[in-house]
């Protein structure tokens, strides 16, 4: 308090008046820290904090602000805990092969949040503006025609035979009001209140973009029930601080490290533990040699102790990866596939079978900062296969661009996706995103691939996915390395859950609406 | 300031707002993929990732995209940002009073107090309060913000549980008025501290170097042979001489004041530019990055051209060249 005296330095009058207010002003801030909990609200932490205005074409373009958008507006279909897609705005649905068209049959008596009916015109409109204001989340090019047969049923044409239309479409596209949303030009720059009238269990209270928080509250008319609590609220808060914020009851639920699951699971709190959604992946240079040659990539698949790196690397917090790519608790997974348990002996006799025995081979790995443990361990099982890697760290935008332009060796990076439909196998392998295998050399599994796109019997698809996961192990385009884990805590007010293949198209998020309701 | 001066400046600002519109992008990375998000790019088809090129005018040639965003500064349009979906302009308008009131708090408060504890400091030059105060300075000098930052929230917020954990008031408390303010101030305290400790310690040591230098000149000898009062040599003469490096070293912190607090505005989840300008760079939102370092180039060289008018009105010896 000293340095306050040199700043005033006259009369002890003033000086005293100053420090008594000081005084009381110190005094009432530690007084007022009693937070406030209101036990109707429910509340939700999140580190980010501002996923956008909470409109389909606001949010911003992540999965955490398309769930946001999702507490508002309802889809044709929605999937449950279990990843089963069930009615939200359809309550059933058929497909008919012949005329390559799915049927919906709509829920009546269902209201917008101003009080008007929901009809099946809002649905073709929804369509036809998608088409206009092209929505990123959702591509509805495989659409040919939309027609209403009556209020309460819709009629979708297809192009072609296209499977993952009943997820990425039916169940992922928001239904807009065809009132509101036929006098909005731009979309993108419209956060008027009535661009967030939609048919959902929540409506917006408030969202306020710099502090990163949102308010709902409850529609009490939802058509599935009335949800369980009368306010959500999404507060910011950094990541170490969330943990503590659930202990002192401020917040219900948020992510939280993974050191801490244990102290959580002894206090009585849920542990919801995310899906293998992400994966960590080693990609070749298919261009180059050695890696053109099937025998040097399998060597290498051979030569890495997979769960070792998921032990030392991911602390055990993971699963080691799939050389058939897809994750194991995806119902499309199939295991028997060849595995390549860890077998540097193997590893060195496909190589002495290629011609490298003897003197070293020198490689480069390229990685981003966030493999660099994984990146180290691989180098030591190399090590003892006669592989000497070289590892390169880089930024990791500028690994994605020299592995757009196949300036690299071989690649240690990752990305997501693998929750939603298998769709994402084709990108992953033909795609030409520098994600992908960019492998086209094996026509067999470019045509199952092709064929999978078109079947929408999911047994019949099922069988297709098998063999394709079946040749995917063989050829190895890339090797999944390991899917690792995320947790998130909760109280027990509230079942919220990891929706099994992600929300909608496939988002990791534990924010299930379905949640909230009885 | 001369005609000359002014041209200088203006050339200045035509350098900065070009390198402004290059060099984002010659950063590697493919805009759209940062702000799409690599799980939104897995499912789209090529048709839809051209429509958003389009969208986002990245289709067009460079030197259209420059003359664009040439227009747009005169026009006093900052243009809009791809991953926020919003007018750039309407993005640092938001930000901005959070971050003044947190920088610019903790600089003003920082440079008084260090100023004073210099003043006070080098005055008693050797005697155990300097003594103190020097190793006490010192050793607060090591450390970033970052821990200093993490240590008060540890012990004030986690363990004491006297300040929140996080953010700038209490979300939908419905407070209005005084409490409101207590509330806001309540939740500065923290992150200003943290910020008023890391920054006091720079200042406090320049001046007291200032202060220890001075009172060996002639001229205060002769105020103390004067018979003046010494708190007046302390701040009439000592004081007022030692301001010159301050207020350049003010002046120099004040054009860090939008970008300074990054480390600061993540660990207490305080909204800011920092945060704004981080994401906007790991986004290669272009058109935020322009808006927001136009806005730090203009401001730093506002700030020069007034230190540079202040400067002879503290010290008039740089007006004639006797320096």
């Amino acid at each position: 308090m000293a340095f306050l005296f040199f700043l005033i330095g006259r009369g002890a009058f003033v000086r005293n008046r100053l420090t008594t207010f000081l005084l009381i002003l110190i005094f009432s801030l530690f007084i007022f820290s009693a937070c406030n909990s209101n036990p109707q609200v429910y509340t939700i932490a999140d580190t980010t904090g501002d996923w956008g205005f909470p409109a389909p074409f606001t949010h911003y373009n992540r999965g955490p602000g398309y769930v946001r958008m999702s507490l508002i507006f309802d889809t044709l279909l929605w999937k449950d805990e279990t990843g089963n897609l069930v009615g939200a705005l359809a309550k059933d649905w058929e497909y008919i092969e012949e005329e390559k068209a799915f049927i919906f049959q709509l829920r009546p008596g269902v209201k917008w949040h101003d009080g008007e009916y929901f009809t099946a015109s809002d649905v073709v409109f929804t369509f036809s503006y998608l088409k206009k204001h092209p929505y990123s989340w959702v591509d509805t090019g495989v659409v040919k025609e939309v027609v209403a047969l009556n209020d309460e049923e819709v009629k979708v044409y297809l192009e072609k035979d296209y499977a993952p239309f009943i997820v990425n479409v039916a169940g992922t596209m928001p239904i807009l009001p065809e009132h509101i949303y036929q006098n909005i030009d731009n979309p993108l720059e419209y956060t008027e209140e009535d661009a967030l009238i939609g048919t959902g269990p929540f409506k917006l209270v408030d969202y306020n973009k710099e502090q990163g928080t949102y308010l709902y509250e409850r529609n009490d008319n939802y058509y599935l029930g009335q949800p369980k609590v009368e306010r959500l609220r999404f507060i910011k808060l950094n990541e170490q601080m969330i943990p503590q914020a659930i202990l002192r009851g401020e917040v219900n639920a948020g992510p939280v490290p993974p050191e801490m699951i244990d102290t959580f699971k002894e206090k009585g709190y849920t542990v919801l533990i995310s899906d293998y959604n992400w994966n960590a992946k080693l990609k070749f240079n298919l261009r180059q040699e050695p890696f053109s040659d099937l025998r040097f990539r399998q060597a290498i698949a051979y030569g890495i102790d997979r769960e070792k790196l998921v032990n030392i690397s991911q602390r055990g917090h993971g699963l080691e990866g799939n050389p058939g790519f897809i994750p194991p608790d995806s119902p499309w997974y199939y295991p028997e596939v060849e595995q390549y348990e860890y077998n540097p002996e193997k590893a060195r006799e496909l190589l002495k079978e290629m011609g490298y025995g003897g003197e070293t081979l020198k490689l480069e790995l390229l990685t981003s900062a966030r493999f660099s443990s994984d990146a180290e361990l691989i180098k030591n099982d190399l090590e003892k296969i006669g592989i000497s890697l070289e590892i390169r760290v880089l930024d990791d935008k500028t690994v994605d661009a020299r592995t757009q332009e196949w300036a690299f060796q071989m690649v240690l990076s990752g990305h997501g996706g693998l929750g939603g439909d298998p769709q994402f196998v084709n990108n992953m392998v033909l795609g030409d995103s520098f994600h992908s295998a960019r492998y086209h050399s094996n026509q067999e599994l470019k045509e199952l691939l092709e064929k999978q796109l078109t079947i929408i019997d999911v047994s019949e698809r099922k069988e297709v996915l098998a063999q394709i996961q079946k040749l995917y192990a063989e050829d190895l385009p890339a090797l999944t390395l390991y899917y690792p884990n995320s947790y998130q805590v909760r109280d027990n007010q509230v079942n919220l859950y990891y929706t099994l293949g992600g929300l909608a198209s496939g988002i990791p998020v534990p924010l299930n609406k379905l949640s909230f309701i009885e | 300031m001369g005609r000359k001066r002014i041209i200088d400046y203006l050339m200045a600002l035509v350098i900065v707002i070009s390198l402004n519109f290059f060099l984002p992008r010659l950063l590697p990375g493919d805009p759209l993929l940062s702000i799409y998000g690599e799980d939104a790019l897995i499912t789209m088809t090529p048709e839809a990732k051209v429509e958003l090129t389009r969208r986002m005018g990245l289709d067009k040639p460079l030197w259209e995209q420059f003359f664009n965003y040439l227009s747009g500064i005169v026009k006093g349009d900052l243009g809009y940002s791809y991953y926020f979906q919003g007018p750039v302009l309407d993005l640092l308008l938001g930000a901005l009073p959070w971050t003044l009131l947190l920088t610019g708090l903790a600089l003003i408060i920082s440079t008084l107090i260090g100023f004073i504890l210099g003043v006070e400091s080098g005055w008693r030059k050797g005697r155990l309060a300097d003594q103190g105060l020097l190793t006490g300075f010192m050793f607060l000098n090591g450390f970033p913000d970052l821990v200093i930052g993490l240590f008060l929230l540890l012990l004030f917020g986690v363990v004491l549980g006297l300040f929140p954990l996080g953010g700038a008031m209490t979300p939908y408390s419905q407070l209005t008025g005084v409490s409101l303010l207590l509330d806001v101030l309540h939740h500065l305290f923290l992150p200003l501290s943290a910020l008023v400790l890391t920054e006091i310690a720079s200042c406090y040591l320049l001046t007291r170097t200032t202060v220890v230098t001075l009172l060996e000149e002639p001229f205060i000898l002769t105020a103390r042979a004067k018979g003046i009062k010494p708190k007046n040599i302390r701040y009439r003469h000592v004081g007022r001489n030692s301001l010159l490096p301050i207020v350049t070293r003010t002046g120099v912190r004040l054009g860090r004041l939008f970008t300074g607090a990054l480390f600061i505005e993540t660990i207490f989840a305080y909204p800011g530019m920092g945060l704004l300008i981080y994401r906007a760079i790991l986004g290669r939102d272009f058109p935020l990055i322009q808006g927001v370092f136009f806005l730090v180039a203009v401001v730093i060289l506002l700030i020069n051209f007034f230190v540079e008018l202040i400067y002879p009105r503290i010290d008039p010896r740089v007006k004639n060249n006797a320096y």
